[in-house]
Protein backbone atom coordinates (compact mmCIF):
# COMPACT_ATOMS: atom_id res chain seq x y z
CA UNK A 1 0.00 0.00 0.00
CA UNK A 2 2.86 2.38 0.84
CA UNK A 3 4.59 1.65 -2.44
CA UNK A 4 1.37 2.21 -4.35
CA UNK A 5 0.92 5.50 -2.51
CA UNK A 6 4.38 6.66 -3.52
CA UNK A 7 3.85 5.49 -7.10
CA UNK A 8 0.56 7.36 -7.40
CA UNK A 9 2.10 10.41 -5.78
CA UNK A 10 4.92 10.43 -8.29
CA UNK A 11 2.64 9.85 -11.29
CA UNK A 12 -0.18 12.24 -10.43
CA UNK A 13 1.74 15.01 -8.70
CA UNK A 14 -1.05 17.59 -9.08
CA UNK A 15 -3.65 15.57 -7.13
CA UNK A 16 -4.25 16.48 -3.46
CA UNK A 17 -2.66 14.22 -0.87
CA UNK A 18 -5.92 12.88 0.58
CA UNK A 19 -7.14 11.78 -2.88
CA UNK A 20 -3.94 9.83 -3.43
CA UNK A 21 -4.25 8.23 0.01
CA UNK A 22 -7.85 7.17 -0.60
CA UNK A 23 -6.92 5.82 -4.02
CA UNK A 24 -3.98 3.85 -2.62
CA UNK A 25 -6.38 2.40 -0.07
CA UNK A 26 -9.21 1.56 -2.48
CA UNK A 27 -7.27 0.29 -5.50
CA UNK A 28 -5.92 -2.91 -3.85
CA UNK A 29 -9.37 -3.71 -2.43
CA UNK A 30 -11.04 -3.14 -5.79
CA UNK A 31 -8.33 -5.19 -7.46
CA UNK A 32 -8.87 -8.15 -5.11
CA UNK A 33 -12.65 -7.97 -5.50
CA UNK A 34 -12.47 -7.73 -9.29
CA UNK A 35 -9.54 -9.82 -10.42
CA UNK A 36 -9.69 -12.96 -8.29
CA UNK A 37 -13.43 -13.65 -8.79
CA UNK A 38 -12.83 -13.08 -12.51
CA UNK A 39 -10.04 -15.68 -12.39
CA UNK A 40 -12.49 -17.94 -10.54
CA UNK A 41 -15.05 -17.60 -13.34
CA UNK A 42 -12.42 -18.39 -15.95
CA UNK A 43 -11.10 -21.28 -13.86
CA UNK A 44 -14.50 -23.00 -13.81
CA UNK A 45 -14.52 -22.97 -17.60
CA UNK A 46 -10.89 -24.07 -17.94
CA UNK A 47 -11.45 -26.82 -15.37
CA UNK A 48 -14.49 -28.18 -17.18
CA UNK A 49 -12.65 -28.09 -20.50
CA UNK A 50 -9.54 -29.76 -19.05
CA UNK A 51 -11.54 -32.43 -17.21
CA UNK A 52 -13.42 -33.07 -20.45
CA UNK A 53 -10.12 -33.50 -22.26
CA UNK A 54 -8.84 -35.90 -19.55
CA UNK A 55 -12.09 -37.89 -19.73
CA UNK A 56 -12.02 -37.95 -23.53
CA UNK A 57 -15.00 -35.67 -24.16
CA UNK A 58 -15.41 -32.12 -25.38
CA UNK A 59 -16.58 -30.15 -22.36
CA UNK A 60 -18.74 -27.02 -22.69
CA UNK A 61 -18.56 -25.65 -26.25
CA UNK A 62 -22.01 -24.23 -27.00
CA UNK A 63 -22.02 -20.72 -25.50
CA UNK A 64 -19.73 -18.41 -27.41
CA UNK A 65 -16.62 -19.51 -29.24
CA UNK A 66 -14.94 -22.46 -27.40
CA UNK A 67 -17.65 -22.05 -24.75
CA UNK A 68 -15.97 -18.87 -23.49
CA UNK A 69 -19.27 -17.37 -22.29
CA UNK A 70 -20.15 -20.46 -20.27
CA UNK A 71 -19.36 -18.89 -16.84
CA UNK A 72 -21.70 -16.00 -17.69
CA UNK A 73 -24.47 -18.39 -18.71
CA UNK A 74 -23.92 -20.44 -15.56
CA UNK A 75 -24.13 -17.33 -13.39
CA UNK A 76 -27.32 -16.17 -15.08
CA UNK A 77 -28.92 -19.60 -14.79
CA UNK A 78 -28.04 -19.96 -11.14
CA UNK A 79 -29.42 -16.49 -10.32
CA UNK A 80 -32.80 -17.52 -11.73
CA UNK A 81 -32.99 -20.73 -9.71
CA UNK A 82 -35.32 -21.05 -6.76
CA UNK A 83 -33.77 -20.68 -3.34
CA UNK A 84 -35.00 -23.55 -1.18
CA UNK A 85 -34.52 -23.58 2.60
CA UNK A 86 -35.50 -26.74 4.51
CA UNK A 87 -38.41 -26.21 6.91
CA UNK A 88 -36.53 -27.52 9.95
CA UNK A 89 -33.30 -25.74 9.10
CA UNK A 90 -31.74 -23.27 11.49
CA UNK A 91 -32.71 -20.33 9.28
CA UNK A 92 -30.20 -17.68 10.35
CA UNK A 93 -27.14 -19.95 10.38
CA UNK A 94 -28.29 -21.56 7.14
CA UNK A 95 -28.40 -18.12 5.53
CA UNK A 96 -25.13 -16.89 7.01
CA UNK A 97 -22.92 -19.85 6.01
CA UNK A 98 -22.72 -19.20 2.22
CA UNK A 99 -22.11 -15.51 2.90
CA UNK A 100 -19.20 -16.21 5.23
CA UNK A 101 -17.59 -18.90 3.08
CA UNK A 102 -16.27 -16.36 0.56
CA UNK A 103 -14.61 -14.10 3.17
CA UNK A 104 -11.53 -16.14 4.26
CA UNK A 105 -10.46 -16.81 0.68
CA UNK A 106 -10.57 -13.11 -0.15
CA UNK A 107 -8.74 -12.13 3.07
CA UNK A 108 -5.74 -14.30 2.17
CA UNK A 109 -5.14 -12.27 -1.01
CA UNK A 110 -4.47 -9.22 1.19
CA UNK A 111 -0.98 -10.51 2.00
CA UNK A 112 -0.07 -12.13 -1.35
CA UNK A 113 2.33 -9.80 -3.18
CA UNK A 114 1.82 -9.53 -6.95
CA UNK A 115 4.78 -7.27 -7.81
CA UNK A 116 7.72 -5.66 -5.94
CA UNK A 117 6.14 -3.64 -3.12
CA UNK A 118 2.63 -4.21 -4.43
CA UNK A 119 0.74 -6.02 -1.70
CA UNK A 120 -2.55 -4.85 -0.24
CA UNK A 121 -1.30 -4.96 3.36
CA UNK A 122 2.37 -5.53 4.14
CA UNK A 123 1.77 -7.29 7.44
CA UNK A 124 4.84 -8.11 9.52
CA UNK A 125 3.32 -11.57 10.03
CA UNK A 126 1.89 -12.04 6.54
CA UNK A 127 2.55 -15.78 6.19
CA UNK A 128 1.02 -16.57 9.57
CA UNK A 129 -1.98 -14.39 8.71
CA UNK A 130 -2.55 -16.25 5.44
CA UNK A 131 -2.33 -19.63 7.17
CA UNK A 132 -4.58 -18.56 10.06
CA UNK A 133 -7.28 -16.93 7.96
CA UNK A 134 -7.23 -19.67 5.33
CA UNK A 135 -8.57 -22.23 7.79
CA UNK A 136 -11.45 -20.04 8.95
CA UNK A 137 -13.59 -21.22 6.04
CA UNK A 138 -14.17 -24.46 7.94
CA UNK A 139 -16.43 -22.56 10.36
CA UNK A 140 -18.70 -21.64 7.46
CA UNK A 141 -18.63 -25.26 6.27
CA UNK A 142 -19.63 -26.40 9.74
CA UNK A 143 -22.45 -23.83 9.91
CA UNK A 144 -23.77 -25.01 6.56
CA UNK A 145 -23.71 -28.68 7.46
CA UNK A 146 -25.06 -28.20 10.96
CA UNK A 147 -27.85 -25.75 10.10
CA UNK A 148 -29.23 -27.95 7.32
CA UNK A 149 -30.53 -30.51 9.87
CA UNK A 150 -29.68 -33.29 7.48
CA UNK A 151 -27.61 -36.36 8.29
CA UNK A 152 -25.59 -36.21 5.10
CA UNK A 153 -24.89 -32.52 5.59
CA UNK A 154 -23.81 -33.09 9.19
CA UNK A 155 -21.51 -35.95 8.17
CA UNK A 156 -19.98 -33.66 5.57
CA UNK A 157 -19.44 -30.99 8.21
CA UNK A 158 -17.83 -33.50 10.62
CA UNK A 159 -15.50 -34.63 7.86
CA UNK A 160 -14.64 -31.06 6.87
CA UNK A 161 -13.74 -30.06 10.42
CA UNK A 162 -11.67 -33.19 11.09
CA UNK A 163 -9.87 -32.85 7.79
CA UNK A 164 -9.00 -29.18 8.10
CA UNK A 165 -7.84 -29.52 11.72
CA UNK A 166 -5.58 -32.43 10.73
CA UNK A 167 -4.06 -30.92 7.61
CA UNK A 168 -3.57 -27.49 9.13
CA UNK A 169 -0.71 -28.86 11.28
CA UNK A 170 1.61 -30.18 8.52
CA UNK A 171 0.84 -27.19 6.31
CA UNK A 172 1.85 -24.70 8.98
CA UNK A 173 4.95 -26.79 9.78
CA UNK A 174 5.93 -26.79 6.09
CA UNK A 175 5.56 -23.01 6.15
CA UNK A 176 7.79 -22.82 9.24
CA UNK A 177 10.75 -24.16 7.22
CA UNK A 178 10.41 -21.26 4.75
CA UNK A 179 10.00 -18.75 7.58
CA UNK A 180 13.21 -20.05 9.17
CA UNK A 181 15.09 -19.89 5.87
CA UNK A 182 13.97 -16.35 5.09
CA UNK A 183 14.21 -15.16 8.69
CA UNK A 184 11.00 -13.21 8.28
CA UNK A 185 7.24 -13.61 8.45
CA UNK A 186 6.56 -10.91 5.88
CA UNK A 187 5.52 -12.22 2.46
CA UNK A 188 7.35 -9.42 0.66
CA UNK A 189 10.62 -10.17 2.47
CA UNK A 190 10.27 -13.90 1.80
CA UNK A 191 9.88 -13.25 -1.92
CA UNK A 192 12.83 -10.84 -1.94
CA UNK A 193 15.04 -13.47 -0.23
CA UNK A 194 14.44 -15.74 -3.24
CA UNK A 195 15.74 -13.19 -5.75
CA UNK A 196 19.07 -13.39 -7.56
CA UNK A 197 20.76 -16.49 -8.91
CA UNK A 198 20.51 -17.66 -12.50
CA UNK A 199 17.78 -15.71 -14.33
CA UNK A 200 16.18 -14.81 -10.98
CA UNK A 201 14.96 -18.43 -10.90
CA UNK A 202 17.62 -20.65 -9.31
CA UNK A 203 17.17 -19.13 -5.83
CA UNK A 204 13.50 -20.08 -5.52
CA UNK A 205 13.01 -22.16 -2.41
CA UNK A 206 11.52 -25.01 -4.42
CA UNK A 207 15.01 -25.65 -5.83
CA UNK A 208 16.37 -26.60 -2.39
CA UNK A 209 16.08 -30.09 -0.90
CA UNK A 210 14.00 -28.87 2.05
CA UNK A 211 12.10 -26.50 -0.24
CA UNK A 212 11.03 -29.29 -2.56
CA UNK A 213 9.77 -31.36 0.37
CA UNK A 214 8.04 -28.30 1.82
CA UNK A 215 6.49 -27.49 -1.55
CA UNK A 216 5.01 -30.97 -1.90
CA UNK A 217 3.72 -30.87 1.70
CA UNK A 218 2.24 -27.42 1.16
CA UNK A 219 0.50 -28.32 -2.10
CA UNK A 220 -1.03 -31.43 -0.52
CA UNK A 221 -2.04 -29.49 2.58
CA UNK A 222 -3.51 -26.71 0.45
CA UNK A 223 -5.60 -29.18 -1.54
CA UNK A 224 -6.85 -30.78 1.68
CA UNK A 225 -7.64 -27.49 3.42
CA UNK A 226 -9.66 -26.19 0.51
CA UNK A 227 -11.33 -29.63 0.23
CA UNK A 228 -10.27 -30.08 -3.37
CA UNK A 229 -10.00 -33.44 -5.08
CA UNK A 230 -8.54 -35.94 -4.06
CA UNK A 231 -9.43 -34.64 -0.59
CA UNK A 232 -13.05 -33.68 -1.33
CA UNK A 233 -14.48 -36.08 1.24
CA UNK A 234 -16.69 -33.41 2.90
CA UNK A 235 -18.75 -33.27 -0.31
CA UNK A 236 -18.16 -36.79 -1.58
CA UNK A 237 -21.12 -37.14 -3.92
CA UNK A 238 -20.92 -40.93 -4.07
CA UNK A 239 -21.36 -41.25 -0.29
CA UNK A 240 -22.86 -38.03 1.06
CA UNK A 241 -24.94 -36.72 -1.90
CA UNK A 242 -23.38 -33.25 -1.67
CA UNK A 243 -22.04 -33.17 1.86
CA UNK A 244 -22.44 -29.83 3.61
CA UNK A 245 -24.06 -28.13 0.62
CA UNK A 246 -26.73 -30.78 0.04
CA UNK A 247 -29.49 -28.43 1.21
CA UNK A 248 -28.37 -25.39 -0.74
CA UNK A 249 -29.71 -24.31 -4.10
CA UNK A 250 -29.53 -21.34 -6.39
CA UNK A 251 -26.98 -18.66 -5.78
CA UNK A 252 -26.11 -19.93 -2.30
CA UNK A 253 -24.78 -23.09 -3.94
CA UNK A 254 -22.78 -20.93 -6.34
CA UNK A 255 -21.30 -19.08 -3.36
CA UNK A 256 -20.09 -22.41 -1.94
CA UNK A 257 -18.39 -23.20 -5.24
CA UNK A 258 -16.89 -19.71 -5.29
CA UNK A 259 -15.63 -20.01 -1.73
CA UNK A 260 -14.01 -23.35 -2.46
CA UNK A 261 -12.28 -22.07 -5.60
CA UNK A 262 -11.19 -18.80 -3.97
CA UNK A 263 -9.70 -20.71 -1.04
CA UNK A 264 -7.92 -23.11 -3.40
CA UNK A 265 -6.55 -20.23 -5.46
CA UNK A 266 -5.50 -18.42 -2.28
CA UNK A 267 -3.53 -21.47 -1.15
CA UNK A 268 -2.00 -21.63 -4.65
CA UNK A 269 -1.04 -17.96 -4.31
CA UNK A 270 0.58 -18.56 -0.91
CA UNK A 271 2.43 -21.58 -2.35
CA UNK A 272 3.73 -19.44 -5.21
CA UNK A 273 4.85 -16.80 -2.71
CA UNK A 274 6.59 -19.18 -0.35
CA UNK A 275 8.20 -21.65 -2.72
CA UNK A 276 8.02 -20.49 -6.34
CA UNK A 277 9.56 -17.06 -5.85
CA UNK A 278 6.28 -15.10 -5.99
CA UNK A 279 6.56 -12.42 -8.65
CA UNK A 280 10.26 -13.10 -9.37
CA UNK A 281 11.44 -14.20 -12.77
CA UNK A 282 13.61 -13.03 -15.68
CA UNK A 283 12.87 -9.33 -16.25
CA UNK A 284 11.03 -8.59 -13.02
CA UNK A 285 12.14 -5.40 -11.33
CA UNK A 286 11.02 -2.23 -9.60
CA UNK A 287 10.50 0.00 -12.65
CA UNK A 288 7.10 0.28 -14.35
CA UNK A 289 8.00 -2.30 -17.00
CA UNK A 290 9.71 -4.49 -14.41
CA UNK A 291 6.61 -4.40 -12.20
CA UNK A 292 4.34 -5.32 -15.12
CA UNK A 293 6.61 -8.25 -16.01
CA UNK A 294 6.62 -9.26 -12.32
CA UNK A 295 2.79 -9.26 -12.30
CA UNK A 296 2.83 -11.37 -15.44
CA UNK A 297 5.17 -13.82 -13.71
CA UNK A 298 3.01 -14.01 -10.61
CA UNK A 299 -0.21 -14.65 -12.48
CA UNK A 300 1.51 -17.16 -14.81
CA UNK A 301 2.69 -19.11 -11.78
CA UNK A 302 -0.76 -18.87 -10.23
CA UNK A 303 -2.25 -20.21 -13.45
CA UNK A 304 0.31 -23.00 -13.39
CA UNK A 305 -0.67 -23.97 -9.86
CA UNK A 306 -4.37 -23.90 -10.80
CA UNK A 307 -3.58 -26.12 -13.78
CA UNK A 308 -1.76 -28.52 -11.45
CA UNK A 309 -4.84 -28.63 -9.21
CA UNK A 310 -7.09 -29.42 -12.17
CA UNK A 311 -4.69 -32.08 -13.40
CA UNK A 312 -4.66 -33.72 -9.96
CA UNK A 313 -8.45 -33.58 -9.80
CA UNK A 314 -8.79 -35.20 -13.19
CA UNK A 315 -6.41 -38.06 -12.53
CA UNK A 316 -6.57 -39.12 -8.89
CA UNK A 317 -9.34 -41.02 -7.10
CA UNK A 318 -10.69 -39.79 -3.78
CA UNK A 319 -9.06 -41.04 -0.57
CA UNK A 320 -10.88 -43.11 2.04
CA UNK A 321 -11.45 -41.48 5.43
CA UNK A 322 -8.90 -43.70 7.25
CA UNK A 323 -6.36 -43.12 4.48
CA UNK A 324 -6.96 -39.39 4.75
CA UNK A 325 -6.29 -39.25 8.49
CA UNK A 326 -3.38 -41.71 8.38
CA UNK A 327 -1.75 -39.73 5.59
CA UNK A 328 -1.88 -36.49 7.55
CA UNK A 329 -0.67 -37.79 10.91
CA UNK A 330 1.65 -40.65 9.95
CA UNK A 331 3.37 -39.28 6.86
CA UNK A 332 2.92 -35.55 6.35
CA UNK A 333 3.40 -34.40 9.97
CA UNK A 334 6.63 -36.42 10.62
CA UNK A 335 7.98 -35.30 7.26
CA UNK A 336 7.23 -31.66 8.10
CA UNK A 337 9.03 -31.99 11.45
CA UNK A 338 12.02 -33.67 9.79
CA UNK A 339 12.03 -30.86 7.24
CA UNK A 340 12.44 -28.33 10.05
CA UNK A 341 15.57 -30.21 11.18
CA UNK A 342 16.76 -30.20 7.57
CA UNK A 343 16.53 -26.41 7.39
CA UNK A 344 18.68 -26.35 10.54
CA UNK A 345 21.36 -28.40 8.78
CA UNK A 346 21.05 -26.13 5.75
CA UNK A 347 21.56 -23.02 7.85
CA UNK A 348 24.57 -24.14 9.88
CA UNK A 349 26.55 -26.39 7.52
CA UNK A 350 29.16 -24.71 5.33
CA UNK A 351 30.19 -24.75 2.53
CA UNK A 352 27.00 -24.95 0.49
CA UNK A 353 27.71 -28.29 -1.32
CA UNK A 354 28.08 -30.04 2.07
CA UNK A 355 24.72 -28.63 3.15
CA UNK A 356 23.19 -29.83 -0.12
CA UNK A 357 24.48 -33.38 0.33
CA UNK A 358 23.61 -33.66 4.03
CA UNK A 359 20.07 -32.27 3.76
CA UNK A 360 19.32 -34.37 0.68
CA UNK A 361 20.52 -37.59 2.35
CA UNK A 362 18.69 -36.73 5.62
CA UNK A 363 15.41 -36.07 3.83
CA UNK A 364 15.78 -39.06 1.49
CA UNK A 365 16.33 -41.41 4.44
CA UNK A 366 13.20 -40.16 6.15
CA UNK A 367 11.07 -40.28 3.02
CA UNK A 368 12.08 -43.93 2.54
CA UNK A 369 11.55 -44.79 6.24
CA UNK A 370 8.13 -43.16 6.37
CA UNK A 371 6.95 -44.81 3.17
CA UNK A 372 8.21 -48.24 4.28
CA UNK A 373 6.68 -47.95 7.75
CA UNK A 374 3.33 -46.87 6.36
CA UNK A 375 3.12 -49.28 3.46
CA UNK A 376 -0.38 -50.70 3.57
CA UNK A 377 -0.75 -54.42 4.21
CA UNK A 378 -1.07 -56.58 1.15
CA UNK A 379 -4.77 -57.32 0.80
CA UNK A 380 -6.17 -60.67 -0.15
CA UNK A 381 -7.84 -60.88 -3.50
CA UNK A 382 -11.52 -60.21 -2.93
CA UNK A 383 -14.31 -61.89 -4.78
CA UNK A 384 -17.72 -60.38 -5.27
CA UNK A 385 -20.63 -62.61 -6.12
CA UNK A 386 -23.92 -61.30 -7.28
CA UNK A 387 -26.75 -63.78 -6.90
CA UNK B 1 -9.76 5.96 20.66
CA UNK B 2 -11.24 6.25 17.23
CA UNK B 3 -14.26 5.07 15.27
CA UNK B 4 -12.73 1.67 14.47
CA UNK B 5 -12.16 1.04 18.18
CA UNK B 6 -15.83 1.64 18.99
CA UNK B 7 -17.16 -0.44 16.09
CA UNK B 8 -14.89 -3.38 16.92
CA UNK B 9 -15.69 -3.07 20.62
CA UNK B 10 -19.42 -3.07 19.90
CA UNK B 11 -19.09 -6.23 17.79
CA UNK B 12 -16.92 -7.96 20.39
CA UNK B 13 -19.24 -7.06 23.28
CA UNK B 14 -22.25 -8.18 21.24
CA UNK B 15 -20.50 -11.51 20.59
CA UNK B 16 -19.67 -11.93 24.27
CA UNK B 17 -23.23 -11.14 25.41
CA UNK B 18 -24.71 -13.50 22.82
CA UNK B 19 -22.26 -16.24 23.81
CA UNK B 20 -23.60 -16.30 27.38
CA UNK B 21 -27.26 -15.54 26.66
CA UNK B 22 -28.20 -17.67 23.64
CA UNK B 23 -29.99 -20.92 24.44
CA UNK B 24 -28.53 -23.10 21.71
CA UNK B 25 -25.03 -24.38 22.47
CA UNK B 26 -23.82 -24.20 18.87
CA UNK B 27 -25.11 -20.64 18.52
CA UNK B 28 -23.16 -19.80 21.67
CA UNK B 29 -19.94 -21.14 20.16
CA UNK B 30 -20.54 -19.20 16.94
CA UNK B 31 -21.08 -16.03 19.00
CA UNK B 32 -17.87 -16.85 20.89
CA UNK B 33 -16.04 -17.01 17.55
CA UNK B 34 -17.38 -13.53 16.75
CA UNK B 35 -15.98 -12.35 20.08
CA UNK B 36 -12.58 -13.96 19.37
CA UNK B 37 -12.42 -12.24 16.00
CA UNK B 38 -13.32 -8.94 17.63
CA UNK B 39 -10.43 -9.36 20.09
CA UNK B 40 -8.10 -10.23 17.20
CA UNK B 41 -9.22 -7.06 15.41
CA UNK B 42 -8.39 -5.09 18.57
CA UNK B 43 -4.87 -6.52 18.55
CA UNK B 44 -4.48 -5.52 14.91
CA UNK B 45 -5.71 -2.05 15.78
CA UNK B 46 -3.01 -1.83 18.45
CA UNK B 47 -0.37 -2.85 15.84
CA UNK B 48 0.14 -6.17 17.65
CA UNK B 49 -0.01 -8.08 14.35
CA UNK B 50 1.53 -11.22 15.76
CA UNK B 51 -0.83 -11.43 18.72
CA UNK B 52 -3.85 -10.81 16.47
CA UNK B 53 -2.82 -13.51 14.01
CA UNK B 54 -2.11 -16.00 16.77
CA UNK B 55 -5.49 -15.16 18.32
CA UNK B 56 -7.14 -16.18 15.02
CA UNK B 57 -4.90 -19.22 14.52
CA UNK B 58 -5.29 -20.62 18.05
CA UNK B 59 -8.68 -19.45 19.30
CA UNK B 60 -10.72 -19.36 16.08
CA UNK B 61 -8.79 -22.00 14.15
CA UNK B 62 -8.24 -24.51 16.94
CA UNK B 63 -10.14 -23.89 20.21
CA UNK B 64 -13.52 -22.96 18.72
CA UNK B 65 -13.25 -25.67 16.07
CA UNK B 66 -12.48 -28.28 18.72
CA UNK B 67 -15.50 -27.17 20.80
CA UNK B 68 -17.69 -27.50 17.69
CA UNK B 69 -16.15 -30.88 16.95
CA UNK B 70 -16.79 -32.07 20.49
CA UNK B 71 -20.45 -30.96 20.26
CA UNK B 72 -20.80 -32.83 16.97
CA UNK B 73 -19.58 -36.04 18.57
CA UNK B 74 -22.13 -35.84 21.40
CA UNK B 75 -25.67 -37.18 21.33
CA UNK B 76 -27.33 -33.75 21.47
CA UNK B 77 -25.89 -32.55 18.18
CA UNK B 78 -28.56 -29.96 17.40
CA UNK B 79 -27.48 -28.18 20.59
CA UNK B 80 -31.03 -27.57 21.86
CA UNK B 81 -31.08 -27.04 25.59
CA UNK B 82 -33.36 -28.01 28.47
CA UNK B 83 -35.57 -25.60 30.42
CA UNK B 84 -34.11 -22.23 31.34
CA UNK B 85 -32.68 -22.01 34.83
CA UNK B 86 -32.88 -18.45 36.19
CA UNK B 87 -30.92 -17.13 39.15
CA UNK B 88 -29.91 -20.58 40.34
CA UNK B 89 -26.70 -21.53 42.14
CA UNK B 90 -24.77 -21.70 38.86
CA UNK B 91 -25.84 -18.18 37.95
CA UNK B 92 -24.75 -16.70 41.29
CA UNK B 93 -21.39 -18.51 41.33
CA UNK B 94 -20.73 -17.40 37.75
CA UNK B 95 -21.62 -13.83 38.63
CA UNK B 96 -19.31 -13.92 41.66
CA UNK B 97 -16.37 -15.16 39.56
CA UNK B 98 -17.06 -12.53 36.89
CA UNK B 99 -17.18 -9.77 39.51
CA UNK B 100 -13.90 -10.91 41.06
CA UNK B 101 -12.24 -11.03 37.62
CA UNK B 102 -13.56 -7.55 36.80
CA UNK B 103 -12.12 -6.12 40.05
CA UNK B 104 -8.79 -7.85 39.44
CA UNK B 105 -8.51 -6.62 35.85
CA UNK B 106 -9.53 -3.08 36.75
CA UNK B 107 -6.90 -2.92 39.48
CA UNK B 108 -4.26 -4.36 37.13
CA UNK B 109 -5.02 -1.85 34.38
CA UNK B 110 -5.20 1.09 36.80
CA UNK B 111 -1.81 0.27 38.29
CA UNK B 112 1.05 1.59 36.16
CA UNK B 113 3.00 -1.70 36.22
CA UNK B 114 1.54 -2.88 32.90
CA UNK B 115 2.55 0.26 31.05
CA UNK B 116 6.08 0.05 32.44
CA UNK B 117 6.66 -3.44 30.99
CA UNK B 118 5.98 -2.34 27.42
CA UNK B 119 9.22 -2.12 25.41
CA UNK B 120 10.27 1.28 24.19
CA UNK B 121 10.78 2.22 20.56
CA UNK B 122 8.90 1.13 17.47
CA UNK B 123 6.83 -1.70 18.91
CA UNK B 124 4.98 -2.49 15.69
CA UNK B 125 8.23 -3.27 13.90
CA UNK B 126 9.78 -5.64 16.37
CA UNK B 127 7.05 -7.44 18.29
CA UNK B 128 7.64 -10.87 16.66
CA UNK B 129 11.40 -10.76 17.09
CA UNK B 130 11.05 -9.52 20.69
CA UNK B 131 8.63 -12.30 21.58
CA UNK B 132 10.87 -14.89 19.93
CA UNK B 133 13.99 -13.68 21.74
CA UNK B 134 12.16 -13.58 25.07
CA UNK B 135 10.86 -17.13 24.59
CA UNK B 136 14.30 -18.66 23.94
CA UNK B 137 16.01 -16.28 26.35
CA UNK B 138 14.66 -15.49 29.78
CA UNK B 139 11.51 -17.57 29.45
CA UNK B 140 13.11 -20.72 28.10
CA UNK B 141 12.53 -22.77 31.28
CA UNK B 142 8.76 -22.06 31.50
CA UNK B 143 8.53 -22.73 27.75
CA UNK B 144 10.18 -26.13 28.14
CA UNK B 145 8.00 -26.90 31.15
CA UNK B 146 4.89 -26.19 29.04
CA UNK B 147 6.34 -28.40 26.28
CA UNK B 148 6.74 -31.30 28.74
CA UNK B 149 3.23 -30.73 30.10
CA UNK B 150 1.74 -30.78 26.59
CA UNK B 151 3.68 -33.91 25.65
CA UNK B 152 2.41 -35.62 28.80
CA UNK B 153 -1.16 -34.57 27.97
CA UNK B 154 -0.75 -35.90 24.43
CA UNK B 155 0.57 -39.27 25.61
CA UNK B 156 -2.21 -39.39 28.21
CA UNK B 157 -4.84 -38.83 25.52
CA UNK B 158 -3.38 -41.64 23.41
CA UNK B 159 -3.30 -43.98 26.43
CA UNK B 160 -6.95 -43.24 27.26
CA UNK B 161 -7.95 -43.82 23.63
CA UNK B 162 -6.03 -47.12 23.52
CA UNK B 163 -7.72 -48.25 26.74
CA UNK B 164 -11.14 -47.78 25.17
CA UNK B 165 -10.14 -49.71 22.06
CA UNK B 166 -8.89 -52.58 24.26
CA UNK B 167 -12.15 -52.63 26.25
CA UNK B 168 -14.29 -52.72 23.14
CA UNK B 169 -12.50 -55.81 21.83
Amino acid sequence: METLYQLLHATFANLPDWAVRVAAFLIPIGFIFAVYPAIFALTTLVERKALGRIQNRLGPNRVGIFGILQPLADGLKILLKEDIVPRVADKFTHFLAPVLIVVPGLLVYLVVPIAPGLVAVDLKVGVLFALAVGTMSVIALFMAGWASRNKFSLLGAVRAVAQVVSYEVPTVMAGVAVIMAAGSLSTLTIVERQSGGVLNISNWYVFRPWGLVGFVLFVIGGLAESARCPFDLPEAESELIGGYHTEYSGFKFALFQMGEYLAGMAMAGVTVTLFLGGYLGPGSGTGLVGRLIAMLWFFSKLAGMIALNIWIRGTWPRLRVDQLMGFAWKILLPLALVNIVAIGFWHFLTPRPVAWVVTTIWLAIWVVVLTKCNASAHLEKREYRYV
Amino acid sequence: MNIAFWIISAVAVLGAILAVSLRNLVHCVLALILFFIGIAAHYFLLHADFLGTVQILIYVGAVAILILFAIMLTHNVTGTDGPRELLGLKWWSGAAIAAMLAVLLTRAIQGDKLAATLPAGDRAQSSVAEIGKALVGGWVVPLEAIAILLTAALIGAVVIALEEIRKSR
